[in-house]
């Protein structure tokens, strides 16, 4: 008789439990990936930027979530102009990026929509997108940049990426334009033993700047400018260079940051 | 038998007990007993006071609202004012503890008492209840201005939200103007229903002064505000995502009459404020061409609770409510357990008068043009290139040889072995070069060496021959190269210190005040108010002339500093804006308001970076794009003669860079709070 309640109390006992017990309680990790470029739509060349938060932005938004939702945290393009990312959740994003070029996602003062060009994505395994964009400027090497005496002595071009109608058709709508917007306001030479040379990489010691007031630049469109690096470089190792120009114009709308358009980057030798 | 028993426990259960146990209990306080006397009154208060955004011994810039005082230390938020070793040394850009939750605590507590003080009216006399009303009022303007400040608009909760039946318990932020005129309305509420004074016994409560002058300063950040957006690429304004309201920044058609209304109520509650009579500038010490008198004058005011200039302080007694800021601001000798928190900059000094400059206004130290041409100038002793400094300046900076506690103050980067006259130690002081430092010089690592410099205090120091007689490299006090416990930049900060020689420092040991709230701020604000209305092209809000009282007040705070006179009026342009805003820079240095000075501003990021001291200066000479550093001044002995030369150079001993950008003059909202809620918006622009 007791031997009896002792089995039931056991066997009930035994089937209080779960077969969760056996099972690690885990969410996989985020397998989806994301890959894309940034490329101007008119020659197809990549945007360069600079590697940073003063670089092009990705931003992505997850739909099937639910009502209020915020955006995943920002990451940032590499300075080619493409960005990856392995580590997402599969689902359906809009996905936006922001840099030196005409927004993608424009709106007026008061919040209503006037383009999107932004895209909605279902992201699985790997996704690639590429974005169409029209950079406000283009900037290429005039020659190669030399190196004199511990100073990085470069010749650059600066040519608008869109014309100054086409800005203005686009900008003006959004509310609050100035026609000193399409001011080129300066050109930077940036300089670093690293690659990723750019802003956020450059070595303050060496790198320099060309600072136009108002509209100054406007007669230099087109035309070689002459930067030269200040400091000096000790001799012996390679650094690598960069320029970079910007107009007065800051995206996204708002945030104050004007982004720059930058050159490929070459690596030099210091005699 | 057992019959019996299960009759009596039957019996037992029907005697039961008729008393009524639904009685409030004893040790959960209602609403009579603390709203219907005055000492009910002062427990409600009291809570309500230590929730209050205080910013002084307790506050931190990089941590934010945490009511806590470990490392507390001055000016080291990259307004250059001084800098500290350790990270809390960063660029004001965002706090660890964002002020959102405690805020909202206390404005609950505010809206608790507006709503249910009116049930027990009857319980005070009329002024008593008026003033107690207002308290309220002047508690919920405080929170929202210093929410204000900090987010741009915010959900203006202006009633007692009830949980968990509330119809309507969630409120999306409101248009950056509406919580600027919230902020006005409850000041002016507060103004209206506040006594005068206090008596003795309620000393610390608010009064109308105190609203009128917090007032003035409330307006004048909106208006700088409402007028500087402008000055910013992209007008730093947008619009919510889930609410599309304008919850940051101001409407283009609106920004320029609602920075003019605020600017007139500054200059209005400043006047009213000043016309009171009730307030002056402290000056029990202070006597006309006497230096010394000027300087002992400034050192007593932040400690003196009789001071007629104080409007506002929070007192701290030991040992039952202490802070710890001697403990860790001290110089090095009196470490205990920290030492040199708060290292003003030479670029701080620069503001000052009585110093030998260069044509380009710089603090001269060669005889050359710039700082890498001539010889050093040499001194007898460090204390005699400091001799005309400005007495405010001695007050606020203890300089290297100057006494404190009846100590004299040893500061010494290092020795000079080499013959004099003495060429410069770097031939490059830009700012590109900052980051090279005494010790990669050849005259300290080649052979022989003509530089002597000490790593580390005491035993760690190196020894030089001076005289015959071995001296320490670096002197008591630091600098030391590879500690950042001792001097940084050269100078220490003396404002705030117990100056009593018999105090020995430690945690919780400090009492003194911190003032808050001072006369000398109330006549800044009306100059700087009348000044932006002379230059907006508005008439006098009350009829005097503005210019004048600018004038006034700026002339009356110089003569008390000991600086050099003002010359002339200022005038309605912008020289004279910079004018007084140079004047706040120095008088009111040190006191967590420059911070938000130069957000008000818009002068921190690097586009507008030249206006970032007040005055003029061309911001590539301490700036490169977005970052920016400081410099100290360096003092050195040459062996040879035992004189002292200054070298002016970038922070030699745990370098700082600061990094502004547009974005910061908005606090990004808590993430957490914007995930949470259908209605609560982030900032547009982030």
């Amino acid at each position: 008789m007791k031997k009896i309640s002792v089995y039931i109390v056991s066997l009930a006992l035994l089937s209080l439990n779960s077969c969760g017990l056996f099972e690690l309680d885990n969410k996989d990790e985020p397998s989806a990936a994301i890959q894309g470029e940034v490329v101007d739509a008119e020659t197809g060349a990549p945007i360069l930027t600079d590697q940073g938060s003063e670089g092009i932005r990705v931003r992505l938004l997850e739909l099937s979530y639910g009502e209020n939702v915020l955006p995943n945290p920002d990451f940032y393009c590499k300075p080619d102009g493409t960005f990856q990312n392995t580590k997402i959740f599969a689902g359906t994003y809009n996905v936006r990026v922001d840099g030196p070029f005409i927004p993608l996602l424009r709106e007026d003062d008061r919040g209503t929509p006037l383009a999107d060009e932004t895209q909605e994505v279902a992201i699985g395994d790997l996704t690639k997108v590429k974005f169409e964009v029209q950079p406000f400027l283009n900037i290429e090497w005039v020659g190669e940049p030399q190196i004199i005496n511990g100073k990085v002595k470069a010749q650059v071009r600066v040519t608008r990426g869109v014309s100054e109608e086409e800005f203005r058709s686009k900008i003006e709508p959004m509310g609050g334009y100035n026609a000193n917007f399409q001011n080129v306001t300066d050109i930077q030479l940036f300089v670093s033993y690293s690659s990723t040379v750019g802003y956020r990489a450059r070595d303050e010691r060496w790198s320099s700047k060309i600072e136009y007031a108002g509209g100054a630049f406007n007669a230099l469109l087109g035309e070689v400018v002459t930067i030269e690096s200040i400091g000096t470089i000790p001799s012996g190792r390679s650094v690598f260079v960069r320029a970079a120009a910007r107009i007065n114009y800051d995206t996204p709308k708002g945030s104050g940051t004007r982004r720059w358009n930058y050159n490929e980057s070459k690596q030099l030798l210091v005699p | 038998m057992n019959r019996l028993y299960i009759l009596l426990l039957i019996g037992v259960f029907c005697v039961s007990a008729c008393t009524d146990l639904d009685i409030p209990p004893k040790n959960v306080i209602g609403d009579e007993t603390l709203l219907t006397n005055e000492s009910g009154m002062k427990v409600y208060l009291a809570r309500m006071y230590s929730r209050m955004p205080f910013e002084d011994f307790k506050y931190m810039g990089e941590w934010g609202m945490e009511y806590n005082g470990w490392l507390n230390a001055s000016g080291i938020e990259g307004t250059g004012e001084a800098v500290n070793r350790d990270g809390i040394c960063r660029a004001f850009t965002s706090e660890r503890t964002a002020y959102w939750k405690d805020a909202f605590v206390l404005i609950r507590d505010a809206n608790y008492l507006i709503e249910t003080l009116p049930e027990y009216k009857e319980s005070f006399p009329e002024v008593t209840y008026n003033h107690y009303l207002g308290e309220a009022y002047y508690a919920r303007a405080t929170a929202f201005y210093a929410m204000a400040r900090r987010f741009g608009g915010v959900p203006l909760v202006t009633r007692v939200i009830k949980y968990p039946n509330d119809e309507n318990p969630e409120i999306a932020r409101s248009t950056e103007e509406e919580t600027w005129d919230q902020v006005l309305a409850d000041f002016d509420m507060a103004i209206s229903l506040l006594r005068s004074t206090n008596p003795d016994t309620e000393r610390g409560y608010a009064t109308k002064y105190v609203a009128l002058a917090f007032k003035s300063e409330a307006m004048l950040y909106a208006g700088s505000v409402a007028k500087y957006n402008e000055t910013v690429p992209g007008r730093l304004t947008g619009l919510g995502l889930k609410t599309g309201v304008r919850v940051m920044g101001f409407d283009p058609t609106t920004w320029d009459a609602a920075s003019r209304r605020y600017f007139r109520e500054a200059y209005l509650a400043a006047q009213e404020v000043i016309k009171s009579n009730r307030f002056s500038l402290y000056k029990k010490k202070w006597a006309a061409n006497d230096k010394e008198a000027q300087y002992q004058n400034m050192v007593d005011m932040f400690s003196d609770l009789s001071s007629t200039e104080t409007i506002y302080a929070r007192e701290y007694t030991y040992p039952i409510s202490t802070h710890a800021y001697d403990a860790y601001n001290s110089p090095y000798i009196f470490k205990s357990p920290l030492a040199s928190g708060t290292c003003p900059t030479l670029d701080f000094v620069e503001l000052f008068d009585g110093f030998p400059r260069y044509p380009d206004g710089t603090i001269k130290v060669t005889t050359g043009d710039r700082n890498n041409e001539g010889t050093y100038v040499m001194y007898d002793s460090p204390m005699d290139f400091f001799e005309n400094a400005e007495p405010r300046l001695r007050a606020y900076v203890i300089f290297p040889g100057d006494m404190f506690k009846n100590r004299e103050i040893e500061l010494r980067a290092g020795i000079y072995t080499g013959s004099t006259p003495i060429s410069p130690l770097f031939n490059d002081y830009s700012y590109a070069n900052a980051e090279r430092h005494y010790q990669q010089l050849n005259q300290y690592t080649g052979v022989p060496k003509s530089l002597y410099l000490s790593p580390r205090e005491l035993t760690d120091q190196e020894i030089v021959p001076v005289n015959g007689v071995p001296t320490a490299a670096a002197g008591e006090n630091g600098p030391f190269y590879n500690n950042g416990e001792g001097c940084l930049t050269g100078l220490l900060g003396r404002k705030w210190l117990n100056p009593d020689p018999a105090f020995v420092p430690a945690e919780g040991k400090s009492a003194q005040p911190y003032v808050l709230m001072r006369y000398a701020e109330v006549l800044l604000n009306a100059a700087e108010a009348g000044v932006e209305l002379s230059l907006a092209g508005e008439p006098s809000p009350d009829g005097s002339d503005m210019l004048q009282v600018a004038t006034d007040a700026i002339a009356a705070i110089r003569e008390r500093a000991g600086a050099n006179p003002l010359l002339g009026s200022i005038t309605g342009s912008e020289a004279g804006r910079n004018l007084v805003r140079k004047e706040r820079r120095k008088e009111l240095a040190m006191e967590h308001k420059a911070k938000w000075d130069l957000r008000r501003w818009r002068v921190n990021h690097y586009e507008a970076r030249d206006l970032f001291w007040g005055e003029a200066r061309d911001k590539d000479m301490f700036s490169n794009n977005s970052r920016y550093k400081f410099r100290g001044l360096y003092p050195f002995m040459s062996s040879q003669t035992g004189q002292y030369f200054f070298d002016a150079h970038f922070q030699w001993v745990s370098q700082k860079t600061f990094e502004y950008n547009i974005v910061d003059y908005y606090f990004a909202i808590p993430g957490g709070e914007v995930s949470k809620s259908p209605l609560i918006d982030q900032q547009p622009n982030r």
